[in-house]
């Protein structure tokens, strides 16, 4: 059991199967590394319905995202977190609560909200 | 045969030859007897015929002179004429009764006598010659009636042996004037007599012939002087005899048996030289005695020669049945033999003895035949017999083969070895004959996982074992492929199904173990589900879903179960040859004592399970007998960095892993293996493998820098209610628990990484524990069972 990645674009997404943990997270960095420096982006997105098992290590690779992320005004949001997954999430506060989404439909419509705000507001 | 024959004719023919001569014997005898008789008759009547008609003249002559009374001087004339009548009468006289007183009466008595051819005169009534007193007178006067006298030698006379006839004569008496006696009227007036010269007597009896033996006398009654005239007496005989027999004690003998009336008798041994017969008889004339004695050899001579004629006609008859016997008797009692000696020439291997081939009518012929049947019927059995008896070893060779490959089909020796070290396997199969339907089968099918499995066909035996055969490769081809156990046995099973013409069916157990986690993903058909014996000393029967037996039913269906083995956990896979052993009493085995069995085993090593499952039912001393094929697999994972042990209360893990990240990953297998095998909440397990991952990860990457690198090790406790953790390194000293938990809340570009680990640990965990003990770092972690009760640790 290991970890696999796959990306999907608009909004950035990288879904994440198997264990996230001190053996894996290199793997994770290294995508992370090759897909922010691609491009600035606004929004990264953690699709973690298929993560089984996330350790501290895994979740340094969040921090490392909102670090390089939310200076430049964007967002990482984790998209439907399994209850084993979660509960670390939630034990370590990694993650603000804002940015946990129970499904890709939930994060869509914030995203459209603030797409809304940002449009109607600024 | 013939010592038989011989044995009871010879005594036959003693006793026949033995009777025959004491028949001829007692004939001889008889015969003797009568010829004695016959003799005796013979010289009575010689006697007789000489002396009774002497007799009747000298009693004439009495009785003229007493009618007559003639004259004294008419006497002589008288005598003379009486010689003159009777050759045989040697001399006579008429002696006249004197009377002393009447000179008329005065002694008279003129003798006349033969001397050669005249006759001489001679007057006996002289004064010397008292004649009246001589007993040839006296006798005859006294008794008044004509006397004999005994035979007496006259020596003054004839010389010669004579008798003496005298015949008293009367004169009456008128008037009673002279009384000789009251009432007589006869006086006596003299005596005649007539002299009988023996001679005749001597010469007659010499003239008798005898037979050719024997030797006789006749005699007077015995005397001093007895008259004694031998018979048949040759000069060759008498001299014979008279030498070699007491004479008179042979006379005294005769007289002995006249006295008793015998007639015929042996002499008293002594007093003859050798054994004789004595035949006597008693003449009537003149009171003589005939006496005979025949030599007993002699007379038993004749009946010897008979004896000894019929002796030799015997021997000869003998001898002539003798061969008669033998050639009757060679003529079968050899074939017969030479019959015996080819039938016990023959032994079981050989029975080609030789018969002879010539028919014959006989008994020995029908024997002959009877061998020759027998012969060619026993070569028959005997060589049907070998041919079954090869047969017999051939299959039994052929068995022999077959159980060889089939004990090749297992796998062998190296095959447990050639397994990852993690596992330890061991196994035992007793056909409960030379082949059997038992199979177990156990081999890597690559990257960790060790496939298994235990099958017992329905029967033993021959179709057993083929069926097996079957099996067995179809196991060794779909467990190599991966194939899923379930979907393993469905595929055989529609593969057996597919021309089962025998109805066989097999039951059948197989599953995957996972060497680097402990799963184990099991499907049965129809078998009785593995126990698994835990470290604790705890028999389970591993969870797994039954389908039905294969063969049977083509569209049967399986489950996967899947679950887990702990360190130091045990499978143990058999079959019903285990379970359904007998007692006497007919109770089984069973699952029961099985699992006692497994429980109480001192040693937890598979080999040390299966030898003893085998040795307690497979002895007779167990009281249970094997009565079907009997296997037993047992499959151990003993990981090399995990030792295990029972403890109060629970089981003891400590695993010592590398110090990597594969290394703490193992850990996490074995903690997963274990918790999962003792049934702990998933989501507890997840908590364990978590707080495993971030109290090792600290270690090792704070040792990173290291030179030498770090020794750790990690400890599992589990009680009913508890487990514990407790990590120990050789690092430098680290207390985790003192770190300050990270602030949450500040700003993301603030915040650090890492500390995080701690934090979870802390959060997750009922209580955390430090001790720096003797250069180690010691970190104790306790967790409830059940993650509702957990509280969390608060941080500092």
């Amino acid at each position: 059991m290991s970890l696999t990645i796959e990306e999907h674009s608009n909004p950035t997404t990288l879904v994440l199967t198997g264990r996230l943990d001190t053996h894996t997270a290199p793997e994770l960095d290294a995508a992370l590394n090759r897909v922010l420096a691609n491009a600035r982006h606004a929004r990264l997105v953690f699709d973690l319905s298929q993560l089984e098992y996330l350790s501290s290590a895994g979740i340094r690779c969040f921090v490392r995202a909102r670090k390089a992320i939310e200076p430049g005004g964007g967002q990482v949001a984790v998209v439907n977190p399994q209850p084993p997954v979660r509960k670390v999430l939630e034990i370590v506060q990694a993650i603000p609560p804002g940015g946990i989404f129970e499904s890709v439909e939930e994060l869509d419509a914030y995203l459209d909200e603030m797409q809304r705000q940002v449009r109607d507001g600024a | 045969m013939l010592c038989w024959i011989l044995a009871v004719t010879i005594p036959i023919y003693a006793g026949a030859l033995l009777m025959s001569y004491r028949a001829t014997a007692r004939g001889l005898e008889a015969a003797a007897e009568r010829d004695a008789d016959a003799l005796a008759g013979r010289m009575a009547a010689g006697l007789d015929a000489v002396i009774r008609p002497i007799e009747g003249g000298i009693r004439t002559v009495a009785y003229q002179l007493e009618e007559i009374d003639p004259p004294r001087t008419e006497y002589p004339r008288r005598i003379r004429g009486i010689l003159t009548a009777w050759p045989d009468v040697y001399g006579s006289t008429i002696a006249v009764e004197a009377d002393d007183g009447d000179a008329s009466a005065s002694p008279f008595a003129p003798y006349f006598f033969r001397r050669g051819a005249t006759v001489e005169f001679s007057d006996l009534a002289s004064a010397s010659y008292a004649y009246r007193d001589l007993p040839w007178y006296r006798r005859a006067a006294d008794a008044r009636a004509p006397v004999w006298s005994s035979p007496y030698f006259d020596a003054g006379g004839g010389e010669t042996w004579m008798v003496t006839y005298s015949v008293p004569f009367f004169r009456k008496v008128a008037g009673g004037s002279v009384a000789m006696a009251p009432g007589a009227r006869r006086v006596l007036a003299g005596v005649v007599t007539a002299d009988l010269a023996l001679d005749w007597v001597t010469r007659a009896a010499g003239g008798v012939t005898l037979g050719p033996i024997g030797m006789g006398w006749l005699t007077s009654p015995p005397t001093d002087r007895s008259f004694v005239a031998p018979i048949g007496a040759t000069e060759q005989r008498i001299a014979a005899f008279d030498g070699a027999m007491e004479r008179p004690a042979v006379l005294a003998a005769g007289e002995a048996m006249l006295a008793r009336n015998a007639t015929f008798g042996v002499l008293p041994p002594g007093l003859t030289a050798e054994p004789a017969y004595l035949a006597v008889r008693h003449l009537q004339t003149l009171d003589w005695r005939l006496m005979l004695v025949i030599p007993r050899a002699q007379l038993l001579a004749d009946a010897r020669g008979l004896f000894e004629r019929q002796l030799t006609l015997g021997a000869l008859g003998l001898a002539v049945l003798i061969a008669a016997i033998w050639l009757v008797a060679a003529g079968v009692a050899r074939p017969i033999r030479a019959l015996a000696a080819a039938v016990g020439a023959a032994s079981e291997d050989d029975l080609g003895f030789t018969l002879p081939e010539a028919r014959r009518a006989d008994e020995v012929g029908v024997l002959t035949e009877a061998l020759r049947r027998m012969r060619s019927s026993l070569q028959r059995h005997i060589q049907l017999r070998a041919e079954s008896l090869a047969e017999r070893a051939r299959m039994a060779h052929e068995l022999e083969i077959a159980a060889s490959i089939q004990q090749s089909m297992l796998p062998q020796r190296e095959a447990a070895a050639a397994l990852p070290p993690t596992v330890r396997v061991a196994a035992a199969l007793r056909p409960a004959k030379e082949v059997g339907g038992d199979l177990y089968d156990y081999f890597e099918t690559g990257d960790g996982r060790v496939f298994f499995a235990v099958g017992d066909v329905s029967d033993k035996g021959i179709p057993a074992a083929l069926f097996m055969a079957r099996l067995s490769a179809l196991l060794r081809v779909l467990g190599a492929a991966g194939e899923p156990p379930d979907r393993l046995l469905a595929e055989i099973n529609t593969r057996l199904v597919d021309g089962n013409e025998a109805c066989m069916f097999v039951t059948l157990g197989c599953g995957v173990l996972d060497v680097h986690t402990g799963r184990v993903r099991y499907a049965s058909a129809g078998h009785e589900p593995p126990l698994v014996r835990e470290v604790e000393g705890t028999v389970r029967p591993l969870r797994a879903e039954n389908g039905a037996a294969l063969g049977i039913d083509a569209g049967a269906d399986y489950r996967l179960s899947e679950g887990f083995v702990a360190p130091g956990d045990t499978l143990v896979l058999f079959t019903d040859g285990v379970t359904e052993a007998e007692a006497h009493d007919g109770s089984l085995f069973g699952l029961e004592r099985v699992a006692a069995l497994l429980r109480d085993a001192p040693d937890d090593d598979p080999g040390a399970l299966v030898d003893g499952i085998v040795a307690t039912i497979g002895t007779h001393a167990s009281g249970f007998l094997v009565t079907d094929d009997l296997t037993v697999l047992a499959i151990g994972v003993r990981p090399l960095e995990v030792s295990a042990r029972r403890e109060a209360g629970g089981a003891h893990w400590r695993i010592e892993p590398e110090a990597s990240d594969a290394g703490i990953r193992q850990t996490q297998h074995w903690l997963h293996a274990i918790l999962a095998a003792r049934d702990v909440d998933r989501e507890r397990i997840d908590d364990v493998e978590l707080i495993a991952e971030e109290l090792l990860t600290n270690v090792v990457h704070a040792a990173d820098s290291a030179p030498g690198g770090v020794h750790l090790s990690l400890a599992c406790s589990l009680t009913a209610a508890e487990i514990v953790l407790t990590v120990r390194d050789d690092g430098v000293p680290f207390d985790p628990t003192a770190a300050a938990c990270p602030p949450l809340d500040a700003a993301i570009a603030d915040r650090e990484i890492g500390g995080l680990g701690i934090l979870i640990v802390k959060r997750l965990a009922d209580g955390c524990r430090y001790a720096r003990v003797d250069g180690w770092n010691v970190l104790e972690v306790r967790l409830s069972r059940r993650p509702e009760t957990k509280r969390g640790v608060p941080c500092h």
